[in-house]
């Protein structure tokens, strides 16, 4: 009976031999009915069919008229006017056909073709919100400055990536442009077997976090070892990862959700928090957001699982707004911090576990209005809905968009991005329903990014690890020492990777490491990793240093020595003037003869290879 | 426009800015371009910063006592009844210390200090700290020398301070003894960090020679670069030159000073040889950690504190014998990020608390045990802390006006929720 009234308000109409019937009623469903239906008010029966094989469709009436068809008998399932046939699977798939009546069978409606087709394209769409955009190669690449030329390959692996390694520029040579980065932004796809081995050594991230709580109680696990782990994980992903651009968003995101390493209370949880970004790097912003904001450690962090009814603490609902999301300069006043605060009241952790936990005893209840978003919030165990309401909207947001694309811009472009590229960013942004694969993708396809080689200047850490990758070092069997060697040395120019000791994250742009000590550290550094001295010669293996910039064939002239180690290190020659200053630096002339005894490619060659490294030709990327 | 919407930068986008153009008007105004410092570093960064137009007043060092200081052990209430009966193992007896004033007594760990004391160079301020407890090291340190509780600043209080005035050069703001930079510092002033002035060098320029070498590569092979890049190079470069010079002859305190043989009087020793040097230093931090004696704190003539008081008096002792003259221009002042409870522990130790002692050591002090005390009747503590009667910024700003020269409105841009002036523990 329920599928004679269902049926009863749709209009059907029938004309000559064939079966006409206009659907438009239905709306747009989805091709997969919810297993609950079954349960209640679908009825499955057998049933003629008159399968269509040619028909008439007129667009303006959305009529269907069947000139051909051929009468058969199917197993149907009735739901409402949605009739599902079983595909080859033995899976309920709704058809394009509707009841007639008349005919006492099913017939072909186009309509509803046309309906199901968008239905599933828009859920396809849903599930991988990044297609339709793609990479699409710059036409043309142009260098900012007179130290780097317009070799893209070198620019991606300077951006998407911590500096060239002879390998990975093959790698990106071979894949091309779009290929490459496609596989960057799937990292999956990206065949890592050499790092996951190095990575497999140190604790697994994604561990639950009760279990290291656990482990931390009980003496197995070391809580500041946990925090060591997080930085050597990072840095070998770094040094040694093919998955590079992964592990650039894991520094972009770790510092947009600053969590300092070695912040009180956070040892059992920070593990699993670089895990949870690095799992959200290049999907959507909305996910990244909710899983962030209820992580421990940044509940932690900022304290909101402190945060009661009674007395909340403002400090995670003010730097969501704030770093978060939408910034100081959106609007939403101390009154919206407040509301913030309050709405996020109950996002706790459990005190036994250790892990996350909606705690609606100390939930505040009452409206809340923050830049629009408002909300009755009348229940206490209501409050995580909200909260996940809020975060969406927050996500959502226009301002989040434009602050997103500045961020990502200044990061992977200039530090004086243009107006119209941030808008053109954000745009992609919201369109996307906040994923960010695409938002990358449009950022590597324009001319902007193109045209930038050489815009950016190389932090600390950064310059520390492309060199190591220059020097293409390794580590030994035994240990991993060797990257919180490389973390030490970089944290003594003033970027130790996660701690920043503020929720800002560190400073992306160049003037914030412009100070004495950075600048000086900076090339103390290239010596020590340049020389051997750091990591030790017991944590790595590292190929001669004559091997990697001189190579096979011995060059005939000082001249051309500087030229043979330049182009090996920048992939281009330098100046003359550049060539002049070196040549000093070695006491030689140009023409003066190379010998396989000469100081430059014997003792000297260390201070050679560091003073060319100095310089911007390697600083500037 | 984009740039005020990166969010690293959101408030102190203008700031940065005005820094990074005034420090290289300055270095062009004092004829410090790239070829006089190219030609001859040393003698041209001398000269220059030694007048030092932006900063008139003392060069301000910050200790900071990281790990919770005891002030109860340094600066002992002796003259309180309730302080023996918090701590019969551990507490300061009255016989032992050396009487302040009819409540304070000093730790026998600090005698080296009793002539400052005596002449009128060193002062405290007891019951001190931050306006509400915290008593997590990591956030307490982070809102103290952030110094900005409500409001989103995102630099530190001597970021600040400095950067109030015209920039200096490399050598204004200084971390000695570590290059890790404290976040009282954390802003567009440029910090120069080192372990030492001898160890600030080129690692590769092992002499004199090599280091022109070095310079002069490095100058060359930065000509092209971007304005930011070259000036940072430059700055350094006359720097190290600077550094060089001071290291090149071996360093003999003034006054027959003698510095122990630890990290405190190392770093001590090194500020005394920079702020003598009239390098253009404006403000100095220096970190002496190992404080948080929860356990274990021992008696008042051996054991973890009685060491560690013997270790810092030792060490500002020499640093102000060194000095001389040059303490007439110079004011240090200890913070730390909170006090220790007042009752012992079962361990023998003490936990963290609130309310502390600060200490300040200058040429112009008002040598007195400053601020209110308490009390450390059961009542009167909080949450069994020593309760704060006065702002410890309440301490910097009396500095600050009095010693560099910082006008009221100055102060509040320092300390922007704080609304205080002198309080009398150093004179103008």
């Amino acid at each position: 009976m329920a599928l004679e009234s269902a049926h009863m308000s749709r209009r059907t109409l029938l004309g000559g031999g064939a079966a006409v019937a206009t659907v438009s009623a239905l709306g747009v469903g989805v091709a997969a009915a919810p297993a609950a239906e079954a349960a209640t008010v679908a009825v499955i029966r057998k049933v003629t069919m008159l399968k269509v094989v040619a028909f008439r469709y007129n667009a303006a009436t959305h009529v269907t008229t069947v000139t051909k068809a051929t009468k058969t008998t199917v197993i149907a399932r009735f739901y409402g006017a949605k009739i599902y046939l079983k595909n080859a699977k033995g899976a309920w798939i709704q058809v394009p056909y509707v009841w007639s009546p008349a005919k006492k069978a099913i017939v072909f409606s186009r309509y509803l073709q046309l309906q199901l087709a968008a239905a599933a394209a828009a859920a396809a769409a849903a599930a991988n919100p990044t297609s339709g955009i793609r990479v699409i190669p710059p036409a043309t690449f142009a260098s900012t400055t007179a130290y780097r030329s317009t070799d893209w390959a070198r620019h991606l692996l300077n951006r998407a990536g911590y500096g060239p390694t002879p390998a990975d520029l093959a790698a990106v040579k071979a894949a091309g442009y779009a290929g490459w980065l496609e596989h960057q932004l799937n990292a999956a796809t990206v065949v890592d077997t050499e790092c996951a081995a190095i990575l497999a050594r140190l604790p697994d991230q994604s561990l639950p976090i009760w279990r290291v709580r656990h482990g931390i109680e009980n003496g197995t696990i070391s809580g500041w070892e946990q925090f060591q782990a997080v930085l050597s994980d990072y840095t070998a992903r770094a040094l040694w990862s093919k998955r590079q651009l992964l592990t650039v968003m894991e520094d972009f995101w770790g510092n947009h959700f600053n969590v300092t390493i070695y912040a009180d209370g956070t040892a059992e949880s920070r593990a699993h928090y670089s895990h949870t970004i690095r799992t959200h790097a290049f999907g959507k912003f909305t996910d990244l957001l909710t899983a962030v904001t209820k992580h421990p450690s940044m509940l932690t962090y900022l304290n909101n699982r402190d945060s009661t009814a009674e007395h909340p603490n403002e400090n995670q609902g003010r730097e969501l707004l704030e770093l978060h999301t939408v910034g100081v300069d959106a609007g939403y006043g101390e009154a919206g911090v407040l509301s913030s605060a309050r709405l996020l009241t109950g996002i706790g952790v459990d005190s036994d576990s250790g892990e996350f936990a909606y705690q609606p005893w100390n939930h505040w209840t009452g409206a809340v209005n923050v830049l629009g978003f408002s909300h009755a919030n009348a229940s206490d165990t209501g409050g995580e809905s909200v909260v996940n309401a809020y975060l969406y909207y927050l996500a959502h947001h226009p301002a989040t968009a434009h602050r997103l694309a500045t961020k990502l811009a200044v990061r992977f472009v200039s530090d004086t991005p243009s107006a119209s590229l941030v808008t053109m960013l954000a745009n992609v942004y919201l369109k996307s329903d906040t994923a960010i694969a695409p938002v990358l993708r449009a950022l590597f396809s324009s001319n902007e990014f193109a045209h930038s080689i050489g815009a950016k200047v190389a932090r600390p850490f950064e310059s520390v690890i492309s060199i190591a990758r220059l020097m293409q070092i390794t580590p030994v069997s035994t240990t991993l020492d060797s990257t919180a060697s490389l973390v030490w040395i970089a944290e003594r120019a003033g970027h130790n990777p996660f701690g920043q000791p503020f929720p800002t994250g560190q400073p992306d742009t160049a003037d914030a490491w412009e100070s004495t000590a950075s600048t000086l550290e900076r090339w103390n550094n290239v010596l020590r990793v340049v020389a051997g001295w750091d990591p030790s010669s017991n944590d790595v293996i590292r190929p001669p240093l004559y091997n990697v910039v001189i190579g096979a064939t011995l060059p005939a002239t000082h001249g051309e020595l500087v030229d043979h180690v330049a182009t090996n290190l920048f992939g281009r020659t330098v100046s003359d003037a550049h060539k002049t200053a070196v040549l000093a630096f070695l006491g030689a002339s140009a023409t003066q003869p190379v010998t396989s005894g000469s100081a430059a490619v014997n003792w000297v060659l260390p201070s050679f290879v560091t003073v060319l490294l100095d310089s911007p030709y390697q600083s500037l990327r | 426009m984009t740039q005020t919407l990166n969010p690293d930068r959101t408030c102190c986008e203008e700031g940065t800015r005005a820094s990074a153009f005034t420090r290289r008007s300055l270095l062009k105004a004092v004829g410090l371009g790239t070829v006089a410092i190219a030609a001859g570093p040393m003698v041209g960064m001398r000269a220059a910063f030694a007048a030092d137009p932006g900063w008139t007043g003392d060069t301000l060092v910050v200790l900071s006592l990281r790990g919770g200081f005891d002030g109860l052990s340094a600066i002992a209430p002796i003259g309180d009844p309730a302080y023996a009966t918090w701590r019969p193992g551990i507490a300061v007896p009255a016989a032992s210390a050396f009487q302040l004033d009819s409540m304070f007594g000093m730790h026998p760990g600090l005698s080296a200090l009793q002539p400052l004391w005596n002449a009128n160079k060193l002062a405290f301020v007891h019951a001190a700290g931050m306006s509400a407890p915290n008593r997590s090291h990591f956030s307490a340190m982070d809102e103290m020398e952030r110094a900005a509780p409500g409001t989103s600043a995102r630099t530190g209080w001597l970021d600040r301070a400095v950067g109030l005035h015209a920039a200096g050069g490399p050598f204004g703001a200084v971390q000695m003894g570590s290059s890790s930079i404290p976040e009282s510092l954390v802003g567009p002033v440029p910090v120069l960090g080192m372990d030492t002035i001898g160890s600030f060098n080129l690692a590769g320029a092992g002499n004199a020679s090599q280091r022109t070498t070095w310079t002069n590569a490095l100058d060359a092979l930065h000509s092209d670069a971007p304005p930011g890049l070259q000036d940072s190079a430059s700055t350094t470069l006359a720097a190290l030159g600077t550094a060089a010079t001071l290291a090149a002859t071996p360093y003999v305190p003034s006054g027959g000073a003698t510095y122990a043989n630890n990290d405190i009087a190392d770093a001590l020793k090194n500020a005394a040889q920079l702020i003598k040097a009239a390098v253009g230093l404006r403000v100095l931090t220096i970190d002496l950690g190992n404080w948080d004696m929860h356990a274990g704190l021992g008696t008042v003539n051996n054991g973890w504190m009685h060491d560690k008081l013997v270790e810092l008096g030792g060490a500002l002792a020499a640093f102000a014998t060194d000095l001389g003259s040059f303490l007439d221009t110079t004011t240090l002042v200890t913070i730390s990020e909170f006090g220790r409870r007042v009752e012992e522990n079962q361990s023998g130790g003490v936990d963290h608390g609130w309310g502390n002692a600060m200490l300040v050591l200058g040429g112009h002090v008002v040598s007195s045990v400053h601020g209110t005390w308490p009390g450390l009747a059961k009542a009167n503590l909080t949450d069994g802390d020593l309760t704060v009667t006065t702002d410890y910024r309440a301490v910097l700003a009396d500095i600050l006006v009095n010693r560099t020269g910082a006008t009221t409105s100055q102060v509040k841009e320092i300390f922007p929720t704080y609304d205080g002036t002198t309080i009398g523990i150093t004179a103008p």
